[in-house]
């Protein structure tokens, strides 16, 4: 009687474990083909093609204004003209080149000691803010980090290993900003003692500054939108 | 040799047992390479700015056009074609006094406190300041002032000496106002995030306060233009 009852319940147990087997298997078949995998893929091919339209788009609003430019070079509108200029220039719409220094930036190579947390030796928002205010404070009259422009409106934010900027501009190592000034007054403010190279360098960021004769920090290549600010009349 | 036998619908279903929570951790433990939710949601953020950009920019082509056109009808037309551009490129350099709608923060020192450990430890540094600034930027700050100082692109917010900010060459001192004209909402939530901005500078004890405004006044910059060693490039 006794082993007559042991068969009858490895029979049920063994007639549950047959389902969930089966269940299992069908949940495997499913989870090959599950969506979530392909929409990942197709999330990285749809902003490849959306950067590769932004940049089409931006080109095509670079010619176009370029045709204005022509358009409006007339002698009666010269005062008119030589002020739009001028205020291009102003709102970072126009490369300028000069003097001044390029920093390179890059996470800490060292590594990382057993019991030491990892996030302190990366690259952060800040150090690359301390950087742009310094060189701001030292007489910079214009900056751009990787070609991309810094004006009043621009983030630095840190993901992972890259930066973005201006909203939709992902930017990859190594981290070059690029400053038109005096060489001496920007290098020497980075460099100097209790400075923000030597802060940077504690936590073993890579940073080295370069003066040159001459470097080009690039216009703006976006699109200039106000949807809340209004001049004041 | 019976016990033998009886134990092995025993091991039969330990082994399906086996085999059914291998399968189960490879379903849970998706193979390496494959994104994850959190990579997704990276892709998604950029995605929606690239969109914005997107209509941004179709926004500005379809204006240059209409620009272009009014310029084929006439000397009036082209003048105003002129001056429109004009007045739209000024707002992006910080000439201007502008406003709308967006947020007030007031950020303050730590009360005094006779004898405290550690000194300035804690006080507002110009890196607090940057930091908030950033964020604000972050989700479309359109406008930025600190205590009337309208930051444009080459404004510095430094500390001098050990306890003064300086904002365009132009000492400031706390309580620390800044005014953001930006889309209020978002302006606020970034910074009022939790575990954000507004928690760890109320955690070293510095008073902050946030608040939306329906409409506000950026001053304009009133120093100087430096442009010494910067000179237009020519476009290749």
């Amino acid at each position: 009687m006794q082993s007559r009852n042991l068969y009858v319940m490895l029979a049920l147990v063994g007639a549950v474990m047959g389902l969930l087997f089966a269940t299992q298997l069908r949940v495997v078949r499913e989870m090959d083909a599950e969506p979530r995998y392909d929409r990942a893929h197709l999330l990285v091919t749809q902003v490849a093609e959306a950067r590769e339209e932004r940049d089409a788009m931006q080109a095509e609003m670079e010619e176009l204004r370029a045709r204005l430019d022509q358009a409006l070079a007339k002698p009666q509108l010269a005062e008119l003209k030589a002020e739009l200029d001028m205020i291009r220039i102003k709102a970072g719409l126009v490369d300028l080149k000069g003097p001044g220094v390029e920093v390179t930036l890059n996470d800490s190579a060292a590594p990382v000691q057993p019991g030491d947390n990892p996030n302190l030796f990366v690259l952060h928002d800040e150090d690359v803010l301390k950087i742009l205010n310094e060189l701001n404070a030292a007489g910079a009259e214009a900056l751009s980090l990787n070609g991309q422009r810094i004006l009043p409106t621009t983030e630095v934010r840190c993901i992972g290993p890259t930066i973005l900027v201006n909203k939709n501009q992902r930017l990859t190592p190594p981290f070059i900003i690029s400053a038109i000034g005096n060489p001496e007054s920007l290098e020497g403010s980075l460099k100097m003692k209790g400075g923000v190279v030597e802060s940077l360098q504690f936590w073993g960021i890579q940073v080295s500054v370069r003066k040159v004769t001459e470097v080009t920090v690039p216009a703006f290549s976006g699109g200039l939108r106000f949807d809340y600010a209004r001049p004041v009349q | 040799m019976a016990k033998v036998v009886s134990y092995l619908p025993i091991m039969l279903v330990a082994l399906v047992l086996g085999v059914i929570l291998a399968v189960q951790f490879r379903v849970t433990n998706p193979p390496e390479g494959v994104p994850y939710i959190n990579r997704e949601q990276d892709i998604v953020n950029e995605l929606r700015e690239l969109a914005r950009e997107r209509k941004r920019l179709e926004e500005e082509i379809i204006d240059l056009e209409y620009k272009l056109e009014q310029l084929e009808t006439g000397q009036a037309e082209v003048t105003d074609a002129l001056v429109a551009e004009v007045a739209k490129t000024r707002l992006g350099t910080g000439l201007v006094s502008v406003t709308g709608p967006g947020v007030e923060v007031i950020l303050d020192n730590p009360p005094a406190v006779d004898g405290r450990p550690g000194g300035n430890l804690f006080l507002i540094r110009d890196e607090d300041l940057l930091k908030v600034v950033n964020e604000l930027r972050g989700v479309g700050a359109e406008a930025i002032s600190i205590n009337g100082q309208r930051l444009v692109a080459f404004s510095e917010v430094r500390l001098v000496g050990s306890s003064f900010i300086n904002v365009n060459l132009t000492r400031i001192i706390p309580p620390y106002q800044i005014l953001a004209v930006g889309p209020p909402e978002d302006l606020m939530n970034t910074l009022m995030a939790p575990g954000g901005l507004t928690d760890f500078m109320q955690d070293v004890g510095i008073q902050v306060t946030v608040e939306k405004q329906d409409s506000l006044t950026v001053p304009a910059y009133k120093g100087e233009w430096y442009m010494n060693y910067a000179k237009p490039a020519q476009r290749g």
